[in-house]
């Protein structure tokens, strides 16, 4: 292995990216070749201080960095949440709403049985009015409100 | 092509015209017209202060003509009669109504009404009504207060 080619492999050496053979040959040949074995000694000590100004740049940075992970693991949290849960949590209602309907149906009068009144007029005339066995009244409280026929039976009501 | 759209107000004495059929309609009925009674029967009584909802369209007229604290509609009886018809109404405690439509004139309904308790005839009379009035007959007495029936013809 010449030098040239050497120093294009020490970089990939030192980061353990070669093939196994090609690393043999190039640690054989750094054995013999000091310019190559100094130019391999210089990078990876480069290497270390790189990690280690990273790892002060990191300690600076830790408090948003750490933000920035619990962001980020707030988003994954979120979706891994099932998507079935905020959607049956919109639409409840459209159900609960359709089982109210259905048992309004099934319970509720439709003859209107229980529909409110709503009389049109009070105006009523009485042309006769007979009882065989009690005492009839008729009471007018004005236009306003309705004719009363009263009923009295034995003296009771 | 298509058709060009009418212009908008085109069709505004068309729309009048059957308004105006309906409202005629609904205004001068034929004296012949079929009846529909509607009896409500409630129970009025000073148990409780119940107020039935079916009533709460005229739960003001209630309170200003009787002094009961509780109306409870108990049944609802309806029957459409034709001029001449008789319709029976079977109510509580062993009564019934029985009323008959008879020719009446204009907008007017004319019912023979006549109440029974078994045999005996608590009460005969006559209502001329207008279409969509309201009388009311009451003092029966039912349960623990008195059985007021509403009365209305349609």
């Amino acid at each position: 292995m010449e030098c040239r080619e050497t120093r294009q492999m020490i970089q990939d050496h030192i980061d353990g990216h070669l093939p196994p053979r090609v690393s043999e040959k190039l640690r054989e040949h750094l054995g013999g070749c000091d310019p190559c074995a100094s130019e391999e000694a210089e990078l990876i000590r480069v290497g270390d201080l790189l990690r280690l100004w990273s790892a002060v740049r990191v300690e600076e940075r830790e408090p948003q960095l750490s933000a920035l992970w619990t962001r980020v693991g707030a988003v994954i949290e979120e979706r891994r949440k099932p998507w079935l849960v905020p959607l049956l949590r919109r639409w409840f209602w459209v159900p609960a709403a359709a089982v109210v309907a259905v048992l309004t149906l099934l319970f509720y009068p439709l003859d209107g049985s229980r529909a409110p009144f709503h009389p049109k007029s009070f105006d009523v005339t009485v042309e006769s009015l007979e009882s065989d066995a009690a005492t009839v009244a008729l009471v007018d409280k004005g236009e306003d409100l309705p004719r009363v026929i009263w009923i009295i039976e034995n003296g009771n009501t | 092509m298509g058709t060009p759209d009418p212009k908008p107000g085109s069709r505004l004495p068309a729309i009048a015209f059957i308004a105006l059929i309906l409202f005629a309609h609904t205004v001068v009925a034929s004296p012949d017209a079929p009846v529909a009674v509607d009896v409500g029967v409630v129970v009025a009584s000073n148990e409780g202060t119940t107020m039935d909802p079916a009533l709460s369209s005229i739960q003001k007229k209630l309170q200003s003509m009787f002094n009961y604290t509780s109306y409870r509609m108990v049944d609802r009886l309806k029957r459409t009669l034709s001029v001449g018809e008789t319709g029976d109404f079977v109510l509580p405690g062993n009564r019934s109504m029985r009323a008959t439509s008879v020719p009446a004139k204009g907008n007017k309904v004319k019912l023979a009404v006549q109440i029974m308790e078994g045999d005996r005839n608590l009460l005969s009379t006559t209502l001329g009504l207008k279409r969509g009035g309201m009388v009311l007959v009451g003092g029966l007495s039912y349960q623990k207060g008195v059985m007021i029936l509403i009365i209305s013809a349609e």
